[in-house]
């Protein structure tokens, strides 16, 4: 077997690329392998618009023509685009705030729309990548979008910030960082609570209901969990408990074995995480598996059923949530609202998908008081909208924020239930 | 004392996967002389089928296991027969076209399985108490299946007449050829070895990680990289350098909590730079 100069020089400048690539890939936030997925744009549009040709195709990058002219003429579509992760770790996010919705929008076009003009949603996949999520603001102001539904991540909610201020295009978006009201974007509404309210309901919960003593907390780094992160340790810090460890992981990150065996180690009574519904379950996935018995206690992610699935139905028992949305018999609106949900999905909704549902109302309302325009106008709209929602009763002050309470909840076989 | 060893323990089990990725990268490099860069998504279907035998009809984790090796060993040969005929012309095509297969078996992936990806529960999962240490029961089921695993791998290349006909072809293609050898089924046998070694690497990691599509870059280059540190195309430095690298992937992790990517990489990085033969020396094939 000859070893030639040149097989060799080949194979060293061969594995110094891929060493530079993975060195660079790693230290962004990677969202699979950079080659496959070019950010899709349009995943798929819907029109209700009842005589024109309805547009199923999802392939040209710019937003969908079905019609409609530039200028907003009598019966012209409304375009609202829905800026999501349809892809990826946290697709799940994405789909419940498309379906919430897109109910909203086909119930209101079934009623007639927007005093006659049908609403036309237009779906575009953001990968949860700050990065794609901006380049499709653009995408969205040049194409004559009036309204943006969505992000359910913080961090492109705030990277699209910039852009979608200066275009006037109000969006009302799912995510919860306290980081998003701080940037007094006028444009920027939130459907939800922020982690500031969530974690002082659940720190309030554990020390003084529950008396949690050993509180050990592991969250991710990115806008949500760092969100998770101060506002948690605030909330703590004003009760006087010092958490016993704080572990910080990546979003990305699949295997915890290292900082579950630090938490291992100070026996924890409770354990707090701040992350997505799926790294969550995985957290407590392996905390079991490495015979951590501490209470899980969280925010919206412990509150769905995919958290319960990733996480396994035995694993996640008596985990604690805290979320303006327990369950969808709360009252006669969340019964209403499941029973459509389901109709039209043929599954049960849970808090994201309820959120998404209020925000788009909202939106629909706000549209109805000014007869379909954008711009300042519809912002001033939304402002003004008092709602009764299924998450709670908005009414935004001049960050953004429209709720400002959520309840407790624990999984109980899988479910989750109040809180007795 | 009790994080030294359980961190060991989690590095280990985790080499063990590193170092099948690698074997399997390794034997195909030194019998075909061919860099396959889809390996890592191949380890991907493995596990995603794994998971959908064990979670979806139920049957035992071994059997799934076993099953999804057998199946990823046929898409291995497929992709082999497809790129055959690039294979006595050019070679560098080949290797492009393995980068390509890469990408369509992501996509694929995508398609049949889903973006979100599955959460795979350990088919053990009670923790182990040893000297008052803690271990995952799991980690030492994947690090015995990786030991006998390799050691059927080294009985099959050293005492089979196939494995030998396989380090024939890798020595000298002609000479085989001469000798009666055939070298396609040769190589065809080599190639679905290589998947399957991917396929249980998969598998095995499974309900460790979390099953996605883009689980097989993370698997395939961490793999890659094992088999650099050991000595690339030294099959016994693909298990030296895959203990090796997951052990340091692990202590590293344990230190530097978000940044253990970047630590890992790097010690890499200077380790190769420092002795660019790897651990234990490479074999390169010529392919002139």
């Amino acid at each position: 077997m000859r070893v030639t100069t040149m097989s060799r020089r080949w194979l060293l400048a061969v594995s110094a690329c891929t060493v530079l690539v993975v060195v660079a890939g790693c230290s962004s936030s990677k969202k699979t392998s950079g080659t496959t997925s070019t950010p899709l744009a349009a995943v798929g549009s819907t029109s209700a618009a009842s005589g024109g040709a309805s547009t199923a195709s999802a392939s040209t990058a710019s937003a969908s023509t079905a019609g409609s002219s530039a200028a907003p003429a009598d019966t012209s579509a409304i375009k609202i685009a829905v800026i999501d992760a349809q892809s990826g770790q946290s697709s799940s996010l994405g789909k419940w705030e498309y379906d919430g919705v897109k109910l909203a929008v086909d119930q209101a076009n079934a009623a007639g729309g927007i005093n006659g003009r049908k609403v036309e949603l237009t779906v575009f996949d953001d990968q949860a990548d700050p990065t794609v999520s901006t380049n499709l603001a653009r995408k969205a102001v040049s194409g004559g979008f009036i309204a943006i539904l969505g992000p359910a991540e913080s961090a492109d909610a705030i990277a699209m910030s910039p852009i979608l201020q200066q275009a006037k295009i109000p969006y009302i978006t799912s995510g919860q960082s306290p980081a998003m009201p701080k940037l007094g974007d006028p444009y920027l509404f939130l459907n939800s609570p922020t982690s500031t309210t969530y974690d002082t309901t659940l720190a309030n919960y554990a020390v003084k209901t529950a008396n949690f003593t050993h509180i050990a907390m592991i969250t991710n780094n990115g806008a949500y969990g760092k969100g998770e992160h101060d506002a948690f340790t605030a909330a703590l810090k004003a009760l006087n408990v010092t958490p016993v460890t704080d572990q910080i992981v990546t979003p990305d990150q699949t295997d915890f074995s290292a900082a579950l065996t630090s938490i291992r180690q100070k026996n924890p009574d409770a354990l707090f995480i701040g992350a997505e519904e799926v790294e969550s379950g995985l957290i407590v996935k392996q905390a079991r598996g490495l015979g951590i018995k501490a209470t899980i206690i969280g925010a919206a992610p412990t509150s769905t059923p995919i958290f319960v699935q990733t996480a396994g139905t035995a694993n996640a028992e008596g985990a604690v949530s805290s979320t303006p949305y327990l369950t969808n018999d709360t009252n006669a609106q969340t019964k209403a609202f499941a029973a459509a949900y389901d109709a039209a999905y043929g599954t049960e909704p849970e808090l994201h998908g309820a959120k998404a549902y209020d925000g788009a109302e909202i939106m629909l309302q706000a549209l109805k008081t000014t007869n379909g325009a954008g711009g300042q106008a519809l912002d001033d709209a939304i402002r003004a909208v008092k709602y009764q929602g299924l998450v709670g009763n908005f009414a935004f002050d001049a960050t953004g924020v429209g709720v400002h309470e959520t309840q407790i909840g624990i999984i109980k076989n899988g479910v989750l239930t109040a809180a007795s | 004392m009790q994080l030294f060893f359980q961190t060991l323990v989690g590095g280990i089990g985790f080499g063990a996967v590193y170092a099948l990725v690698g074997m399997g990268f390794t034997i195909v490099y030194r019998t075909m002389g061919l860099v396959n860069f889809a390996h890592g998504q191949i380890a991907m279907i493995g596990a995603f089928l794994s998971a959908t035998f064990f979670l979806d009809t139920k049957l035992p984790f071994a059997v799934a296991a076993i099953m999804s090796m057998a199946a990823t060993a046929v898409v291995g040969l497929a992709i082999e027969g497809i790129l055959r005929p690039l294979e006595a012309r050019d070679f560098d095509l080949m290797l492009i076209g393995t980068l390509g297969f890469g990408v369509v078996l992501e996509a694929v992936a995508t398609r049949i399985w889903g973006a979100t990806g599955r959460a795979v529960p350990a088919p053990v999962d009670r923790p182990l108490q040893i000297f008052g240490i803690i271990i995952r029961t799991y980690d030492l089921v994947v690090i015995g299946v990786g030991a006998v695993a390799t050691v059927a791998v080294w009985v099959l290349l050293n005492r089979t007449k196939a494995g030998a006909a396989m380090q024939a072809v890798a020595m000298d293609r002609d000479a085989a050829t001469s000798v009666g050898i055939r070298v396609g089924r040769s190589n065809a046998m080599a190639f679905a070895l290589g998947a399957g070694l991917a396929a249980l690497a998969g598998s095995l990691a499974a309900p460790l990680l979390y099953v996605t599509p883009s689980l097989g870059s993370s698997l395939g280059i961490k793999g890659f990289c094992a088999a650099i540190l050991g000595g690339f195309g030294n099959i016994n430095g693909a298990v030296i350098g895959g203990l090796a690298f997951g052990i340091l992937d692990g202590f590293a992790a344990g230190h530097f909590q978000q940044y253990s990517d970047t630590v890992t990489f790097l010690v890499f990085a200077v380790a190769i730079m420092v002795r660019p033969t790897g651990i234990l020396g490479e074999l390169t094939v010529n392919r002139a």
